[in-house]
């Protein structure tokens, strides 16, 4: 470091003195402080033997009465009638010292916000596409081989929504049924794109790798919280899910909307900037868009 | 002789800040000799009763004499720093405060020698750290110790509401031209909210200690009972000063957090003005939270859920904090210091704390977990996890700007990873030890309960943090002979305590800086590309 | 190297509050916190003491009415004196402090003078009962406050007399003084319709 650190400090004060610029007299806002002062720990001395006395001996309390006294008027004599303070020892207080130095370092503003860039959200909505077949494959695939029902997935997602699923036989799960079908296919375009819509923000913002973020942690963690709360959500497809499969469709999804999503170029968030600029009312510097 | 008299905000702070050490180290080795005994079923290293002295004098000393003094060790030092001050507003009073504090937890101590016990010995008090009527009675509380850590926390009261008054002082009336409120860095803030809490909680704890002191001297009957008094009142008044104290605990470390985040981040604090918000909410809530220490009383489920529900709603600020750090650290160039990385080590573990708070804020789950040893792990989370480790970052970080030394960076990240590791070996285990029905403040416990294994493992932390704290008193001792050099400015920081030397000359700033932006050091490095115009 | 910001040094400085006023109201906000303490556990206890001596029968009004026109009162004179002083007024000053004070002292001997004659003859003390307990701890700590704002205003009355007190210079501090006094003042109100008219209500009235 600087080789001037076994100077004393006041060698190095009057060094700065010494090459300070005399600039336009600026007025300081306090130039004293406050002396050195015995007053306040007797005082403090003598109110904790006050109280020290009702455990011991009452002369205690005595002596830190007589203590706390002598403190308390030595203290009022240290501001009364002016603050007992200490000039500070620079010279006059006018003289104008330069500011510590700071040695140059290369420095971006730290005024960058993020995310900076997100996908377009049209690609969300191809993404949501994407990954809703994918799943209904998937989803299909557990139906025809482990269940030997087509509509059995089908079903059991409308009874997320639809109450009257739970009370069904799993005769009727593994039939078709045209308002579940419908209540279904709902459920499925609105989760899709909802996820569709945050992977568009949140993929640009997971450290490289987007598809590892998007089709496989996403999943994983997707499918642990459903695995928690599914008795609570829809029990009926508790009772006949299989996790296995439940990961497997989850996984697909995530692949297929991360895939499509993180293939399209991103676009420049312009968060940062006042509300007023970004609607387009007040022209800023650099603005270019 | 130099130090007595001094009304140097800043010697001050060093010496409340090394007070609180040394207590630090004494509540420590109380906690050692509890984990010691704990460590195996049916151990008698220690009798009941120097356990209930240990656990009594563990939780005052850390509340009262370690955190308390530290943060406002800290904010005594910050403060006129960073509003570009001179000095406190009241200076004397702040010596007056300081020595209050000191007294006070001398005279707690003097009980080991000088209370009442058998055969002339002295004795702690043992009545637990809160104290709870009417266990404090005359009746069940023989002799004097109590009247002891009445005294005692009363007298080092009175110096925390001193140092209270001062800082609202000095943060509303001293702050440099320009510094305005929305312009102060956060320590700033969350100090002006710890005092305000101070002002609010300490007198309530003040007044409980008062009628206490009737009860146990002139027989008067506030608590007790049997003569009409009523013991869920001292639990009403206590709480309302205790749940305001953790605020007050953890507030500065929020702030520590808060400046020392964005310094290794290389990015300004995500989200000042909501920041602001949120620590003045956390503020107000916190006054309207302290029944959820009491679910177990019985207040009848109207109050119960009352609490709950606030309980509840304080942690929408506090997450928004959390969020906040987040929003800081991510994009950021991070730098992985020894104060970054304990920062960082805080958010992590307050975010644990916060959840297991959350989870013995629901009423039923707090019936059954109630003062067993998951709430013990709960609150270290908080109070350990959460404000010892803020308070380590901070003494790494402002190190170098009281001494003008660095403190040794490798030393630094050993004492870091030993006691994150030692934290979590000690008091993760807790969780399990309580969910599986062991109460707190036990001695010893039988061998058949299944809690064995976790104490083993939560005494065998113990010696990991003692080794991580041990290198930090050793990186100490070594940084201030031969350390680094600090400069100025070592950690490129933004904030007005950098822009005067290290260490500080005693009037801290040879001209009052005046403040153009909320970072005011960023402008004067880089005129080219000021803070101000992004304000 | 860079120049100091020599062009914020035009910003013009506004007065920043004054830190004995912020000083002393945080003080009020303090103690203001320790009364609520005992007054709401006043309120807890009202109506709590199935045996020994009830508010009803101790507490009298007369001469506590006496005692609170002269506290209150003396809110009054002490604002004429800091206006006095303000003026630079110093005869005026000294003599409505030293009304002030002699109203004050009055309101200490008349409770004083009450309590004894509870102690005395209604056998009242802090041992009764919860009643006896809160009122001597609430009276006694209201008490206590204005005993230490009446050092204060006994203080700078001696000073004033030896002619330390300069009108122009310290009437700022003598006006924050004060403020001790009048919160001491308005705390009294609060006691009193605590004690002497809430807690006075019979038993199954306050039930």
């Amino acid at each position: 470091m600087t080789p001037d650190h076994d100077k004393s400090k006041a060698e190095r004060l009057a060094e700065r003195a010494a090459l300070a610029p005399r600039g336009p007299s600026e007025m300081p806002y306090l130039r004293a402080i406050p002396q050195p002062t015995p007053w306040p720990i007797l005082a403090a001395f003598g109110l904790t033997f006050i109280f020290a006395g009702l455990v011991t001996n009452w002369m205690v309390s005595v002596v830190g009465a007589a203590f706390a006294l002598v403190g308390l008027i030595g203290w009022f004599r240290e501001v009364f009638p002016h603050e007992n303070v200490e000039a500070i020892p620079v010279a006059d207080c006018e003289a104008v010292l330069p500011p510590p130095v700071f040695e140059p370092r290369p420095a971006k503003s730290p005024r960058n916000v993020v995310p900076e860039e997100i996908h377009p959200y049209q690609s969300g909505f191809k993404g949501a596409v994407a990954g809703a077949i994918a799943m209904a494959v998937v989803a299909a695939g557990w139906g025809l081989i482990d269940e030997g029902s087509f509509w059995m997935p089908i079903n059991l997602l409308a009874g997320t929504v639809l109450p009257s699923v739970g009370d069904a036989t799993l005769e009727q799960l593994r039939l078709f049924n045209g308002g579940w079908f419908a209540t279904a296919v709902a459920v499925h375009v609105c989760l899709s794109l909802a996820v569709g819509m945050v992977f568009v923000v949140s993929l640009p913002m997971m450290p490289r790798r987007p598809l590892l973020a998007g089709g496989l942690i996403a999943p994983i963690i997707w499918t642990g919280i459903a695995w928690a709360t599914m008795r609570v959500v829809n029990p009926t497809l508790e009772e006949y899910i299989s996790w296995p499969w439940f990961l497997g469709s989850q996984i697909a999804f995530g692949i297929a909307c991360a895939a499509v999503i993180s293939r399209t170029t991103k676009i420049r968030l312009q968060v940062g900037r006042s509300f007023e600029s970004r609607m387009g009312f007040e022209q800023t510097e650099g603005d270019s868009s | 002789m130099q130090w007595a008299i001094s009304v140097d905000h800043k010697k001050l702070a060093m010496m409340y800040i090394g007070a609180g050490l040394i207590f630090f180290l004494v509540g420590g080795i109380e906690a050692a000799f509890m984990r010691l005994q704990l460590a195996q079923a049916g151990n008698e290293i220690v009798d009941p009763a120097t356990f209930n002295q240990l656990f009594t004098m563990h939780g005052t000393t850390m509340v009262f004499l370690v955190g308390m003094p530290i943060l406002l060790g800290f904010g005594n030092y910050l403060i006129p720093l960073m509003v570009g001050a001179r000095d406190m507003a009241f200076p004397r009073l702040n010596a007056f405060g300081f020595w209050l504090f000191i007294f006070g937890g001398l005279l707690l101590y003097f009980s080991y020698v000088g209370a009442d016990g058998l055969y002339g010995a002295g004795t702690a008090p043992d009545v637990g750290w809160f104290a709870y009527a009417p266990l404090t009675s005359r009746t069940f509380s023989r002799g004097n110790s109590t009247d002891y850590w009445i005294l005692g926390i009363l007298v080092s009261g009175f110096g925390s509401m001193t140092t209270a008054i001062n800082f609202i002082a000095t943060i509303l009336c001293m702050r440099c031209p320009g510094m305005k409120l929305m312009r102060m860095p956060m320590i700033a803030w969350m100090m002006l909210v710890v005092a305000f809490l101070v002002l609010v909680a300490i007198p309530i704890l003040t007044a409980a200690q008062s009628m206490l002191l009737f009860d146990r001297t002139l027989g008067a009957h506030f608590f007790d009972p049997e003569t009409q008094g009523s013991a869920i009142l001292w639990q009403h008044l206590f709480w309302f000063f205790g749940h305001p104290e953790v605020y007050i605990l953890i507030l500065p470390a929020f702030g520590f957090v808060s400046e020392i985040m964005p310094t290794f981040s290389r990015k300004v604090i995500f989200g000042y003005p909501l920041m602001v918000a949120a620590t003045v909410g956390i503020g107000f809530i916190s006054l309207g939270v302290w029944a959820h220490h009491m679910f177990v009383v019985g207040l009848g489920p109207v109050l119960d859920s009352f609490f709950g529900a606030t309980t509840f709603l304080i942690s929408v600020p506090t997450g928004i904090k959390i969020f906040n750090w987040l929003g800081t650290m991510w994009g950021g160039r991070l730098q992985f210091t020894t104060p970054m990385l304990f920062v960082t080590g805080f958010v992590a573990m307050f975010v644990i704390g916060g959840l297991t708070g959350i989870m013995l804020a629901t009423v039923p789950m707090d019936w059954q977990l109630s003062d067993s040893y998951f709430v013990v792990g709960h609150f270290h989370y908080v109070l350990f996890g959460g404000t010892v480790f803020g308070i380590f970052g901070a003494l790494f970080y402002w190190f170098p700007k009281a001494t003008g030394r660095m403190l040794n960076e490798r030393l630094g990240k050993w004492t870091f990873w030993l006691l994150f590791i030692g934290f979590t070996l000690t008091f993760m285990p807790m969780h399990v030890s309580g969910a599986l029905g062991m109460p707190r403040r036990i001695y010893t416990y039988e061998v058949d309960r299944g809690w064995e294994i976790w104490n083993l493992i939560s005494s065998i932390g113990v010696p990991v943090q003692m080794a991580g704290v041990a290198i930090f008193l050793w990186n100490v001792v070594r940084s201030l002979r031969k350390g680094e050099v600090a400069g100025d400015d070592p950690w490129d920081a933004w904030t007005l305590e950098w822009s005067t030397t290290s260490p500080p000359p005693d009037w801290n700033f040879d001209r009052i800086p005046t403040c153009t932006s909320a970072r005011p050091l960023w402008d004067r490095k880089h005129p080219e590309d000021p803070d101000a115009h992004y304000e | 190297m860079t120049a100091l910001n020599a062009t914020t040094s035009n910003v013009p400085l506004t007065a920043p509050l004054s830190r004995a006023k912020v000083g002393m109201a945080s003080l009020i906000f303090m103690e203001s916190a320790f009364f609520s303490a005992f007054l709401v556990t006043y309120l807890y206890y009202i109506g709590k003491s199935p045996d020994g001596p009830q508010p009803l029968d101790c507490l009298e009004l007369n001469m506590v009415l006496i005692n609170s026109v002269c506290l209150l009162s003396s809110s009054i004179t002490v604002v004429l004196a800091v206006r006095s002083l303000a003026r630079g007024a110093m005869g005026a000053f000294r003599i409505w402090l030293a009304v002030t004070i002699l109203l004050g002292l009055e309101f200490l001997l008349g409770t004083g003078y009450e309590w004894w004659g509870l102690i005395e003859d209604k056998g009242l003390t802090i041992q009764s009962n919860a009643f006896g307990t809160n009122f001597y701890s609430l009276v006694g700590f209201h008490a206590f406050h204005v005993l230490v704002g009446l050092v204060l205003l006994i203080g700078v009355f001696i000073l004033s007399l030896f002619g330390c007190i300069n009108p122009a210079r310290d009437h700022q501090r003598v006006d924050v003084a004060t403020w001790y006094w009048h919160f001491v003042d308005v705390v009294w109100i609060l006691v009193f319709t605590l004690v002497y008219i809430v807690g006075r209500v019979p038993q199954g009235a306050a039930a």
